[in-house]
This record gives structure tokens, sequence and C-alpha cells, in this order.
């Protein structure tokens, strides 16, 4: 029993899902509608893409990384998806399709360029953040497009039942399948080998290169996914979509106990990292602190987060000398 | 594919910006045979098992595999091709289980068939057994000592099956015991028909287990590949570098009226020291003797303030001291750490030699408003560096393109620009080679004599008896006993592990 649960309390994800009880609790305290059915869905449709957005980062943090791009991505990947739909009306299904694609191209293009030249991912990343964004805007003229059909306006604005929305459905599968990816796959597996040790991986025979190619589609599959989704909960392709999604994306990976040099990270801690900004940002409405802190306390998670991830760190070196 | 595999460099030439690293260098590997690969830090050896190992491509030469002619593009090539290695470097993943690790690019599964982690751990099992090793797979790597991880990845290497398997210092890290379980697997894997390549510093292993030899020195063929018979120590020595070994022979000195420089009283640690009593006095070498994880790392760390004392107290020249830091350690008390990692906590590689020997002093050095200026720094480098004989074109050189050798220079180097007046000196001489390590030795006599207290940390037995004045036995973070040094080599060997050993009486 003791043992059992002292290997939960050494999770990644019992710390944030502890938080989520215990602030759920005191918060419902001071507001029992925390807990309505309606309140649940605000905060499942925030976390159902926030968690994509997340996703998206943490499959480069997992390969010692980071991609400033994800938020131009995203928008990109938006824009395409609502402007396709709208000017030359392509069903939904396809439209999403052509922005998933656009997406994993900008991705196969970040880990291409990062692989081949060996530049850092930040100054890649950093100049295609540039690039997207301006296509984004230049396609658009900073224009939404509010041609979005009834179908995917649904998808978005509707719940399967009770209070689970629909978008919560492809964020669950991507959950899955991210798991599955990185703890049951050998692209995953490599993934983390290369953030845990790059050199060691190469030597066993892995190929570098192709692993933090294949970790930059995925990272721009899961952002353009996001950012698809965003569309359909708007109800338009807004251009600014992605331009607020940074901050968020290293949030919620490192709450959920990754390591930002990489090697480590976890999925279902992620994800409750993303359930723990949504229960911040509701309770900064409920107790009427103005909603534009929310950064301020996002940064002070971060801050929070990256401290107890060292402690954690130095204690397990700590007891493994010793022992 | 046939059972042994001979392999074959010819005429290799390798070049690195500034660095001729080989030079028409030739090597010739039967099946069924241990070859040893043999020449001082800085030779050309870990530059020659990466090229035959597929990590750089030669400039110049040619790769022969049982006579026909390879090209590997990179390791997996040469793996594909049965060519295995365990390289000098760690090289596992820390976070992954031992089997894993293991079995790191040969995982299995498909997109709808995970990975099945019973068969891999099962497979594991097999490799670490045939080490003779009592090891759950599962594992997670961090949590292995040194030893371990290097018989791990024996057991990694030696699941390839690989016909041709090279050891970059495979044993630096084991014990006498660990390395005699790995020459009895490498004479069978021999005896299968194995070309089995072996590059160490320690001799004695060399001429045990080895029956060929290609010796380097300064990236060139010393010897072509030979036969070991008939070449005696004397003879390896020479041909490695080119003249003779130069035994030491300081008389004894007795320094017990000398002035306790660095004085530990019943000091208990976080780290789990328990009752450590331990003085060093000004002018005396004194050897903490281990084997690797007694703690004896760990306890210069806590002297140098890193991790706290939980009991008892720390005496610099015989005042109580409370040393809050490394830099309090450093510019207060006078301490200084020479690493036994180099690369990871001694020196910035990818700075200068000037950036690297002066940062101990910057703090003194800086002027009104923290100026430093590089001729105040280089003024006070310069003799050091002149001194300690330090091979680098300029104090501009970038220090990880130096030779091992070179670099422990740098480390020591910094430290005497300091003036400090404790020295811990940490493992000064493992990867490097017989000729700098005898001059590292008289280095340490000298400073000494100078009246620097020297705390000496090794695992290198002829190294502490012939530096050592008094030799301090550590066991499992306690002091065991202490020995005057006779420098009786058979003596004190067996009084050093009478005093390890005791504990299993007590």
């Amino acid at each position: 029993m003791t043992a059992a649960f002292s290997r939960f309390l050494r999770t990644d994800w019992f710390g944030p899902l502890a938080i989520i009880v215990v602030a759920s609790i005191g918060i419902s305290i001071f507001d029992p509608s925390f807990l309505s059915p309606f309140n649940i869905q605000i905060l499942l449709l925030a976390a159902s893409v926030n968690c994509l957005i997340a996703m998206s980062q943490m499959v480069i943090i997992a390969i010692g990384q980071m991609n400033l791009a994800i938020g131009a991505i995203g928008g990109l990947s938006a824009i395409c998806f609502a402007g396709l739909m709208q000017v030359w009306g392509f069903p939904p299904i396809l439209a999403a399709a052509a922005g998933l694609a656009i997406g994993v191209a900008a991705g196969l293009i970040n880990g291409y360029l990062i692989a081949r030249t060996g530049i850092s991912a930040f100054i890649i990343t950093l100049a295609s953040l540039s690039i997207f964004k301006g296509a984004d805007l230049g396609i658009t003229r900073a224009q939404p497009f509010y041609g979005i059909p009834v179908s995917v306006k649904a998808f978005g604005n509707t719940t399967i039942f009770g209070p689970i929305p629909w978008l919560a459905l492809p964020t669950a599968t991507v959950v899955a399948g991210m798991w599955y990816l990185l703890y049951r796959q050998r692209i995953g597996r490599y993934i983390l080998a290369v953030g845990g040790n790059a050199n060691a991986a190469e030597l066993s025979g892995i190929s570098i290169a192709r692993t933090v190619i294949s970790a930059h589609a995925i990272s721009g599959f899961l952002a353009a996914l996001a950012g698809i989704m965003l569309v359909a909960r708007l109800q338009l392709g807004q251009p600014s979509i992605g331009d607020d999604w940074l901050i968020l994306s290293f949030a919620a990976p490192v709450i959920g106990g990754a390591a930002l040099s990489g090697g480590h990270v976890s999925v279902f801690g992620t994800l409750f990292g993303v359930v723990i900004v949504a229960i911040i940002t509701q309770a900064l409405v409920i107790f009427h602190i103005d909603p534009y802190f929310v950064e301020v306390v996002l940064g002070l998670l971060i801050l929070w987060a990256v401290g107890v991830n060292r402690l954690r760190e130095v204690r397990f070196q700590n007891v493994t000398r010793a022992a | 594919m046939s059972s042994t595999l001979s392999l074959e460099a010819r005429g290799i030439q390798k070049a690195f910006p500034g660095v001729l690293a080989l030079q028409d260098v030739t090597l010739t590997m039967r099946g069924g045979s241990i070859h040893a690969l043999l020449g001082e830090n800085g030779a050309g050896k870990s530059t020659l098992i990466k090229i035959i190992t597929g990590v750089y491509r030669p400039d110049d030469g040619e790769l022969r595999l049982n006579g026909a002619p390879v090209r590997f593009e990179g390791p997996r090539d040469a793996i594909a091709a049965g060519v295995g290695v365990v390289h000098q470097e760690r090289n596992l993943i820390p976070r992954f289980s031992v089997g894993e690790n293991i079995l790191l690019e040969r995982l299995g599964g498909g997109l709808m068939r995970p990975i099945d982690y019973d068969a891999v751990h099962t497979e594991a099992r097999r490799w670490l057994e045939v080490l003779e090793l009592d090891l759950d797979p599962r594992t997670p790597v961090s949590q292995l000592n040194v030893a371990k991880v290097q018989l791990v990845e024996i057991a990694k290497a030696l699941s390839l099956r690989s016909r041709v398997l090279l050891l970059d210092e495979p044993t630096a890290s084991l014990t006498p015991q660990e390395a005699e379980v790995l020459f009895r697997l490498l004479r069978k894997l021999r005896d299968e028909g194995a070309s089995l390549l072996f590059v160490s510093h320690k001799l004695e292993e060399v001429q045990q287990i080895c029956d060929e030899v290609t010796v380097l020195r300064d990236g060139r063929n010393a010897c072509p590949s030979r036969p070991m018979a008939g070449l005696g120590r004397q003879d390896l020595v020479r041909l490695m570098i080119g003249r003779n070994e130069q035994i030491p022979d300081w008389p004894p000195s007795d320094h017990s009226r000398s002035e306790r420089m660095l004085a530990l009283k019943n000091v208990s640690t976080a780290l789990g020291h328990v009752d450590i009593d331990l003085t060093v006095r000004r002018g005396e070498i004194v050897g903490l003797y281990g084997l690797v994880g007694a703690g004896r790392t760990e306890l210069a760390k806590c002297i140098l303030g890193l991790y706290p004392l939980t009991v008892g107290e720390i005496e610099i020249a015989g005042r109580p001291e409370r040393i809050a830091g490394v830099a309090d350690a450093i510019h207060r008390c006078g301490i200084g750490y020479i690493s036994e990692d180099r690369k990871q906590e001694g020196l910035i590689l990818a700075h200068t030699v000037l950036e690297n020997a002066g940062i101990t002093i910057w703090r003194k050095l800086a002027g009104r408003f923290g100026l430093l200026r590089d001729e105040a720094v280089r003024a006070h480098v310069s003799p050091v560096i002149a001194e300690l004989e330090v091979r680098a074109p300029s104090l501009a050189q970038i220090v990880g393109n130096l030779s091992g050798g070179n670099q422990q220079k740098i480390s020591v180097a910094k430290w005497l620009a300091a003036g400090v007046r404790i020295l811990i000196v940490d493992e000064p001489s493992v990867g490097i080679d017989i000729k700098t390590k005898a001059y590292i030795h008289e280095l340490l006599r000298r400073l000494a004599d100078q009246g620097t207290a020297i705390l000496l940390i090794t695992s290198d037995m002829p190294e502490m008896i012939t530096v050592a004045d008094r030799i301090v036995v550590m066991d499992d973070y306690r002091i065991k006993g202490e020995l005057a040094n006779s420098r009786h080599y058979t003596q004190m060997g067996e009084g050093i592990m009478a005093l390890i050993h005791a504990r299993d009486a007590a």
C-alpha cells in the first residue's frame, strides 16, 4: 500500500492531479457554480484546444529543443482551412486535411533545416515563426474569413453528451495517441532517446536527423489541428489565431514534469498542466480579477514548476547516490 | 557469413582543423585474437576507433573486412557489417531502462504492434547474464554507478553479436574482479573466432589478455600490427613514448610537525559521510584511497561547501571555518579542486586556454567597475602555462582541441594561477598517458614541496603509492584507517586492501 502510494507520488502526473482536485474543491466552496455542467463544459472547451498546443510543444521539448513557431503554424493552417472553405467552397473534411498537411509541411521544413544546418532550433523556429506569420497576414490582409460552414461551427460548439464537447474527441484521441507514440512506438522512444543523450542515440545507429524531422512534423500536425479546432470554436478564420500560444505551450508541459533539457516528458502530466491553466483562468474570472493577469500567473507558474522539477531531480540524485 | 571476420585499416589519414590526427595509419586485426591498441593520449587511438566504427570518415585510406573494401557512412553501417564498439564516453540514455538501452535500435514493434517490453527485458537479461551481472534490466540507467554503466555498455555491444568488437578503455571504472569477468568473456569470444580490439592504459591488463598489438605515436604507427610475444612492458612503453618509463624515487618525508592546513573533525555530511577525521598538513600529499563509490569525490564536494555538513567542523590553517560555497572556498579559504571529470566540471571546452586558466583570478584582477583586461590575466597565466609545459599553439587556442593531457595541465594551471594553499586533486590521471602522468606526479610533488597541502583522490594504487606521503582509506562513506606510505608496493597494497575489507570482519 505505502509502496504503491509512494510510486504514485513520484509520477509526474500525481502532483498536477492533486492540485486540480484541491483547487476544484477550494474554488467550488467559494462559488458552487464552478462545478456546474456549464462551467465544466467551458473548461473542457478551453482545455481541448490548449492541450493540443501543449502537446505540439511537448514533443519538441522531448528532443531537447523548443519550437517558437507553433503559433504561426497553427495560425497559417487555421486560415488555410477557413479560406479554402470560404473562397473555393472546399468541403470541411478536405479543407481540414489541407490545413493539417500545411502544418506537417511547416514542421518538416523546420525539422529539415534544424537537422541539416545544425543551427539551433531556437533560431530556425524564430525565423520560420516570422515567415509563417507573414504568410498568414499576407494571405488574409489581416481580415478574418467569416464563411465557416454550419457543420464546422456546430462541431466547435456543441456537446456529445452532458458537458463533454465534440472538440474533446480529437484531443482525447491525440492524448492516447501521444502516449502510445512516446511509450510504445519506436519513433517515440527515439525521440526521447535523442533528447536524453543525442550522442548515445547516434552511436546506437539511430538517425538523429530523421528523429528530429519526425518530431517537428508531429509538432506541426498538432499545431495545425489546434488551429483548425479553434476556427470551429471561434466560428471564424481569425488571422491572429496562434499569437498567444507560446507561454501556454511551455507552461503546461513543464507543470507536467517535462525536463526542458530533453529526454523526459509526461503526456498525462501535460494534460493536467493544461487543466490547471484552464482552472486558473476560470478562477481569475470567478474572483473578479482582471483576466489580463493570466499571463502574469502563467509566468509565475512556469517558474514554480521549473523550480519543483529541479528540486525533484536533485533529491532523486541524492537518493540514488545514498542507496 | 563466415564465423571469423578480419578487419584491416590501411593508410588511414584524418585531419581536424589545426591537427593532423592520423597519418598513414595501418591496423590489421585477425579473427580469433585480442589486439591491443596502445598509445599515449592524443596519439590517435580514439580517432582510429571512430573511423573504424563509422563515426568519422577517413580523409584517405581504406577499411577492408575479410579483404573486401568497405565504406561506412555512419555508425549504423558499421553495426550492420558486424563491427561493434564500446566507446570511451558514456553512451546510454539515463532515463531509459537498462534493457531498453541494450536493445535501443532493435526495439521491434510496428504501428499497430506496440513495443513488447517483456520481450526486450528478457532478451537484455540474457546479455547481462553473459557478463555475470546480477541486474534487473528494468532498472533505469540513471540509478546505476559508473562501473555498472560500463558493464551495461559492454552488454549492449555484445548483444549486437559483433564479429569485430572494439573496446576503448573498458576497464577504466571496473574493480579488478569485474575486469576479470570481462577478460574471461573476451577470451571466450576470441576462442569463438571474434576479432577484438582492446584499448587500455593499464599495461598489466594488456599483457595479460592481448596476443597482438599495434602502437600509435603522434598519429602514426610506432609499430605495425605484430604479435605481443617477445614484447615486455618496457618495450611497449618505449614504443608509446619513445623513451623509457621513469619511476620517481622520492625520499619519504615527515610532515607531522607542519601546520595543519585542512582538518576535518568528526564530520558527517548531508551526503551520508559519518565521523570523518582527516588532516592535511602544509607540504604534505595525503592520498584518499577507495573504490569507485566509496564517497571520496562526494567528500571533496562537501569540503568545497557544495553540500552541507550535518555534524563536526572544518578547520583551515587552524581556524574553524564555515565554507559557504565554491567561491568562498577558493577566494577566502584558498582551496582549489581539480575535478575527475575534466570535460563536465573542470574546463569550459569551447573557451580558450587564457579564459580557462584565468577564470579563478578574474575576481581578483577585475579593476574598477569590474573591468577585466586580457593583459592582466595573461600576465598571471602565462608563467604558469609555461611552467606546466602546456602544448598549445597560443593562449587563444580552444581548450576542446587540446589533448587530454594538456587539458589536465590547464585545469591544474588555473589553480596555480589562483595561488591556492590547499589543493584537492580528484583522479588526476584518468585518461592521461604515461608521460603526462609522470609529469603530473612530479608537479604535485613540487607543489607540495613549495608548501601546498594536497589531498589526492585516486583509485590507481600505483599512483597513490608513488605520490602520497600518507594514505587514508575510505569505504562506504567512512574512514577505514590510515597508513604511512612506505612506497613498498606489495606491502602497501595489502595494507590498503586489509583496511577496506575490515568491515567484513566487523
